[in-house]
């Protein structure tokens, strides 16, 4: 902790730095480095005039090329890449053969998407590609061996490798870029793209800078590791970046990744009142409204988003879940769709189509569609999950387990994939794996509260009463600690349960209690008042008996009374 | 990974978010291959007429070109390479000169060539009129191409471009193709070229095998290629998977080509196919489910035939999947899999997936080791009823094979396999009849009839294959070739024929490599082999090593071993225990041929105790269990056993009456080692006979015993036996000293002395052996 602080202590050094990137990043039209560097410089303290860095000096090329550049950059600017790689094409200086080898790059992958319309036929669907990847790397290659590459066309020549699905040596020259220019943020996200597990984070060996725990940040939020992941925010926050919307809009969406729904509601919020335009990751301050069923919350946010700019792939998921929350699944369907072709890579869209397909009961695209979703990134857990949603929908136990075991695996501390795995192999009788997975999903902490009652049912069922007692009593524990009134409680079957539970075992004083909480629920009102006869008769009558037969020894035979493991009087429901 | 994404960018075709394989609804798309099928068919149509039977025979070969062009794009259509070639051999010739045109000259040639096309609706009297096939063809082809936009038009050209200088720009083909087209230029017409085209088209048929190899490396294939390729690979992985890809460079070409067109759920099946031989289940689950994910998808894409299609390949996913777990041995996974299938499948009345669950039930009932005879009687009728003959004969197989060990009378096993015999005909079921082929064979060895078994083994090694010929393959390399196949090798090991033994396992294998699923047919049989030969030379020290490669096949196999070799190494107390707790083990499972083998090894332990007395019951036992099973072959040697133990017991002749019942199934069916045994066994008891009588009888006596011992030398001697050739010369030797004939006696006795140097360990006493 206290190394970060000496790292971060110079603030002033790293806006400074950050300002040099900026304008680096700029005339090279890294348009979304330039972002992210602005909103984190944004974030920090002006600087006083006599401390801004001094305009970037010349070299002799630069001076040179300076004219083509300038034309270059301004055709760049509009799209055309090709006229500016021609005019950039006899330039000698690092930044001239940046934008010359980036603006042949774009113009090929502008040509690709191009091409895909124009295709003839079917056949030709998965093989139109950039056809000017090939060259590049051709060319980059050279000059990495010959070591002259700059940060920034390493970056270039990563991203070209990436295409190529060389994706080996895409990490080893991002890493590189890194180390050349650690500044540069592109680079670092296009390396967590690349990271799959946390061995191989491990592994890498990155350049020792204070952007690099914004990198570690990011990763551990990639890789579920949430924990670890808000560790690091919090120190970042703490050595001065705590106004960074960057962070902040991190933070929020890695308590929604735990399902911490309050604490990213209200960080969503003061997100929304510091950034009142902002569009990036309101889908997934959606989805927590959606969670949360909050109607005119969601309908306020997607009205505005789309006063802001309704062809977003952010705006169509936030209206798509508008849509669903309204249960007008056709529609949310179609929206989901919109934000799929303005962006396929878009995951959660393909997941959320699933699942309005699944309301609509169209199990088939409901499968197609995660099925995509699992195409573009193979650890989306929910595409697993709902795969095995749609299967049991289907009524097929046995083969919707591979799938929530897929889900499972990739999320092994969820509890709703214990559930559903628990729930499968209860249908599957399978008792023994369906009680450890239930017992399990309690353990980890379970969301919905469901696992316990389940269990208990369970353990009603093949008749091992004390087990279900004692689950049902940890149950009633787990809802009242907790507070918050939920739904689908069923504190009323548990409190039942328990009364004929002590009541079999001659447990009168307990039995009474539990009958008489029973009282206050609706549905169990009657079977309490029975309950309570009951007991009051066998009371009078043992009571009768005891008087007649054991008159003399009751009195050195009272019953020393048992601690009732259920002590409900100091719960208030 | 970039590309799968990209390539539903812009698809706006997806309603129902199904994303269909047609971007603009256009069902035909013009590509260079068609174009040259158009060029051929202009040729055709402008062409003076020909005489009626060529007519005939380049009608259908254009039938089958046009088809293969217009066949839908999901359909497998395993000669398209075939038609390709040939299509490519005719328009070499025919019309490789409007080809050459479009090719080298410029766009505005390709333009000229679709306008001079005859359009279908002006052409009355030509082939090209609306309503014929060729017309049909040409209009589709016409329709797509006016709808191609303007850049499409010049990608076309580059595309006809470059199929053109791919295929004929080969130094071989320019030498051959141009200048000849050069010369007959002028007087081209279609009566000529046509026998050279059929020729072609044949030969290309016969050796289409080099053709892909070098495809596959060009980077990403067609719609159609790929098809191929999975058709081809998937058959050769049924029938004869040498010829098939080997399984990592199978799975890079899959994965090259999931890669660019991921919707091609195919590919998975034989992901699945391809990492079952190589034993992965973790691949083989996920490829199973993703394709069957994918075929859920198409299934309801085509509603017309009511819930068919979905709700079907659902059931029948939770089939597959039950048979995969089947084949990794999980069986209660494949329990739970088979009633959800089950569940499914009645719930939505299928009768015939239901059938095939309720086979697959018994299979796994029979795989788990219960008896599941009723099981297969209810599939067998219920099958009939719904006429599904494959089903109903694969579950008479299976009822066979269980009577068989159960100990069913021949007759009516051989009759039940007749009667599938008819069945398979009629529906020309070629795989049933290997089985059943292979079935006989076991049945014939079990009872131990050797001619018969080997003569069945031959009829399916040699049977021509009912199923057409393709790629070149024919079937087999299925179980049945290899049990068919194992039972030839043990049968040779008996005869003593060691050469054409080696010869068997070598062919066995090369057709069945050590990784797939019935090496482990083969690798018993060899162990088996050379253990039976380890142990008739003496040579325990080489036998031993054996039981452990035995036992890790098959386990009650191994025990059995074990237990022989013990008691050859005199470790009577260790083999005795083994051999007790293998014949409990055999009464539960009841395995009735190890149960007889079990108590003649008991019984042979009982004489090394000298308890003769004792091992007769037992040696009864076994003798009452193998007639009841017509086991002959086991029968005859529990009789051996029984006259060597009468013998012992100072009652020759009564050893000898019993063994002449034997001896005839011997001599016509028995191995070697049992023919020369039973013959030395008879010497024996007509030496002992002899010393009781008179002295003119007994030299007679004597005389058959040197003559039965004669014939047993011969039998030894055909296995190399050594030890036993050793006993046997001894007697040879003492007999000859008894009638007086001197020379015969030095002769064997220096064959004696021969040997005895030879082998210097000491022989067990040559009383005490059989």
């Amino acid at each position: 902790m206290a190394a970060l602080c000496s790292e971060f202590g110079d603030l002033v050094q790293i806006k400074k730095q950050l300002i040099s990137v900026i304008s680096l990043c700029k005339e090279r039209g890294l348009v979304h480095s330039v972002k992210w560097a602005s909103e984190l410089a944004f974030s920090l303290d002006p600087l006083p005039k006599n401390e801004l860095p001094p305009p970037t000096f010349f070299t002799e090329e630069d001076a040179q090329d300076l004219d083509a550049l300038g034309l270059a950059k301004s055709y760049f600017d509009l799209k055309e890449y090709d006229r500016a790689a021609y005019f950039l094409r006899g330039c000698c200086s690092q930044k001239a053969y940046f934008l010359y080898m980036y603006s042949r790059y774009l113009s090929g992958e502008k040509k690709k998407d191009d091409e895909t319309v124009d295709s003839l036929g079917p056949l030709e669907k998965g093989q139109v590609r950039n056809e000017a990847l090939r060259e590049l790397r051709v060319e980059l290659s050279k000059k990495h061996s010959a070591g002259e590459l700059d940060g920034f066309a390493l970056y270039l020549y990563g991203v070209v490798l990436r295409k190529l699905d060389l994706l080996k040596e895409a990490v080893d020259v991002f890493v590189e870029a890194t180390h050349a220019l650690p500044l540069h943020w592109g680079a670092w996200l296009e390396l967590c793209n690349l990271v799959t597990n946390i061995e191989m984070l491990k592994s890498l060996s990155l350049p020792d800078c204070w952007i690099r725990d914004f990198f570690m940040a990011h990763m551990y939020t990639e890789l579920q590791m949430i924990k670890e992941a808000l560790q690091k925010y919090q120190s970042l926050i703490e050595a001065g970046f705590s106004k960074s919307t960057y962070i902040m809009s991190q933070i929020a969406v890695a308590y929604h990744n735990i399902r911490d729904i309050d604490q990213a509601l209200a960080l969503f919020n003061e997100l929304r009142e510091q950034d009142p335009f902002r569009v990036e990751n309101m889908d997934t301050f959606s989805n927590l409204l959606y969670v949360r069923s909050m109607k005119p919350e969601l309908s306020y946010l997607a009205h505005n988003l789309v006063e802001i700019d309704k062809y977003r792939v952010e705006t169509c998921c936030v209206i798509g879940n508008y849509y669903s929350l309204r249960s007008q699944h056709e529609k949310a369907a179609l929206y989901f769709q919109r934000a799929l072709k303005l962006n396929p890579r878009c995951l959660g869209a393909w997941t959320l189509m699933g699942h309005e397909y699944m309301e609509m009961k169209n199990t088939s695209a409901a499968i197609q569609a995660y099925r995509h979703a699992i195409e573009v990134n193979k650890r989306d857990y929910r595409a697993w999950y709902g795969l095995g949603q749609t299967y049991e929908i289907l009524k097929m136990p046995f083969y919707c387990l591979y799938y929530y075991r897929k889900a499972h695996q990739l999320r092994p501390n969820d509890s709703r994939m214990l559930v559903a795995l628990g729930e499968s192999y209860e249908k599957l009788s399978q008792h023994v794996e369906a009680k450890k997975c239930y017992w399990r999903a309690y353990s980890v902490g379970d969301v919905e509260r469901m696992a316990l009652l389940k269990l208990a049912k369970l353990h009603e069922q093949l008749n091992e009463s004390d087990d279900a007692a004692q689950c049902y009593i940890i149950y009633i524990q787990d809802i009242f600690s907790c507070g918050e009134q939920l739904e689908h409680a069923e504190v009323s079957t548990a409190l039942r349960y328990l009364g004929q539970y002590y009541f079999k075992n001659k447990l009168y004083d307990e039995a009474s209690l539990c009958a008489q909480r029973c009282c206050d629920y609706n549905d169990a009102r009657e079977e309490g008042k029975a309950l309570l006869r009951q007991i009051s008769q066998v009371r009078d009558q043992t009571e009768s008996s005891t008087t007649d037969l054991f008159g003399p020894l009751s009195s050195n035979n009272t019953p020393i009374r048992r601690v009732s493991p259920l002590d409900l009087s100091s719960f208030t429901p | 990974m970039a590309s799968v994404h990209e390539s539903l960018y812009f698809n706006p075709m997806m309603t129902n978010g199904v994303v269909h394989a047609n971007v603009f609804g256009i069902k035909d798309w013009v590509t260079p291959y068609k174009i040259s099928v158009l060029a051929l068919l202009y040729e055709m149509t402008t062409s003076k007429p020909i005489a009626l039977q060529e007519r005939r025979r380049l009608n259908k070969l254009i039938l089958f070109v046009c088809l293969s062009g217009m066949l839908p794009s999901n359909s497998i259509c395993c000669e398209t390479p075939v038609s390709d070639a040939c299509c490519l051999l005719s328009s070499h010739t025919l019309s490789l000169n409007r080809l050459h045109e479009m090719a080298d000259g410029e766009l505005k040639d390709m333009e000229y060539f679709f306008a001079t096309l005859p359009t279908p609706f002006s052409a009355i009297d030509s082939e090209a009129y609306k309503t014929s096939v060729v017309g049909l063809f040409m209009r589709h082809m016409l329709l797509a191409y006016n709808k191609l936009s303007f850049s499409q038009v010049y990608k076309l050209y580059k595309a006809l471009q470059q199929y053109y200088h791919s295929h004929y720009s080969q130094p071989g083909d320019v030498q051959v193709g141009l200048p000849a087209l050069a010369a007959d230029d002028s007087d081209m017409d279609l009566t000529s070229t046509e026998d050279n085209v059929g020729e072609r088209m044949e030969k290309e048929e016969l050796d289409t095998a080099p053709l892909h190899e070098s495809e596959l490396s060009r980077g990403p294939l067609s719609q159609k290629q790929a098809e191929y390729f999975l058709a081809r690979q998937a058959y050769l992985l049924k029938n004869d998977e040498n010829k098939a890809l080997k399984p990592s460079a199978l799975q890079d070409e899959l994965n090259n080509m999931l890669k660019f067109n991921p919707d091609f759920a195919e590919a998975h099946y034989l992901s699945y196919l391809n990492s079952m031989r190589v034993q992965d289940i973790f691949i083989s689950t996920h490829s199973l489910l993703h394709y069957f994910d994918r075929l859920i998808l198409s299934g309801s894409e085509g509603k017309s035939n009511g819930d068919e299609g979905y709700g079907r390949s659902l059931r029948y996913a939770a089939l597959n999947l039950a048979a995969l777990h089947c084949r990794f041995g999980h069986y209660q996974q494949a329990d739970l899999a088979l009633q959800e299938a089950i569940r499914i499948a009645q719930e939505s009345n299928d009768h015939v997936c239901l059938q095939h669950c309720l086979s697959w039930l018994y299979t796994l009932e029979q795989m788990k080791g219960s008896d599941s005879s009723v099981l297969t009687e209810d599939s067998v009728k219920m099958a009939a009823h719904f006429c599904l003959p494959y089903l109903v004969s694969l579950g008479i197989q299976s009822l066979v094979q269980q009577g068989a060990v159960q100990g069913k009378t021949a007759h009516e096993l051989m009759d039940a396999l007749k009667d599938t015999d008819i069945l398979h005909w009629k529906h020309s079921l070629s795989e049933l009849i290997d089985i059943s082929l292979a079935q006989t064979t076991s049945i014939w060895r079990m009872y131990g009839k050797s001619t018969m078994a080997q003569q069945q083994a031959q009829l399916l090694l040699n049977m021509n294959s009912l199923e057409q010929v393709n790629f070149g393959v024919q079937q087999n390399n299925t179980e049945a070739f290899a049990v068919a196949l194992c039972h030839l090798a043990e049968l040779h090991a008996e005869q003593g024929l060691y050469g054409a033994v080696s010869e068997v396992l070598k062919h066995l294998k090369e057709q069945f490599p050590p990784h797939t699923q019935h090496a482990k047919l083969w690798m018993l049989c060899d162990l088996k082999i050379q253990f039976d030969r380890a142990m008739n030379d003496g040579k325990y020290h080489l036998a031993e090593p054996h039981v452990t490669a035995i036992a890790a096949l098959n386990k009650t196999e191994g025990l059995y071993r074990k237990a022989q070799v013990l008691k050859a190494l005199n470790r009577t107390t260790e083999a005795y225990s083994i051999l007790q707790r293998l014949q409990l083990y055999c009464e539960k499972t009841k395995y009735t041929e190890m149960i007889i083998r079990v108590m003649l090894v008991t019984a042979e332990l009982h004489w090394e105790s000298s308890g003769f007395a004792t091992a007769l019951p037992l040696l009864l036992q076994a003798l009452a269990l193998a007639r009841q099973h017509h086991l002959q072959a086991l029968a005859s040697e529990t009789i051996l056993h029984l006259a060597f133990t009468q013998l012992m017991l100072g009652v020759p002749e009564q050893a000898l009456g019993v063994l002449h019942e034997a001896m005839e199934p011997i001599l016509a069916h028995g191995a070697v080692m049992d023919k020369g045994r039973a013959l030395l066994l008879a010497a024996r008891c007509q030496m002992a006979m002899a010393g009781t009588r008179s002295n003119g009888q007994k030299h007679a006596a004597l005389g058959l015993a040197v003559q039965s011992l004669g014939e047993a030398a011969a039998y030894f001697s055909m296995l190399d036996c050594k030890e036993r050739l050793r006993d046997v010369h001894y007697l040879q030797a003492r007999l000859h000293h008894t009638l007086g004939q001197t020379p015969q006696r030095n002769k064997c006795a220096m064959l004696f002395r021969l040997l005895d140097q030879e082998l210097q360990a000491p022989g067990a006493a040559v009383a005490m052996r059989l």
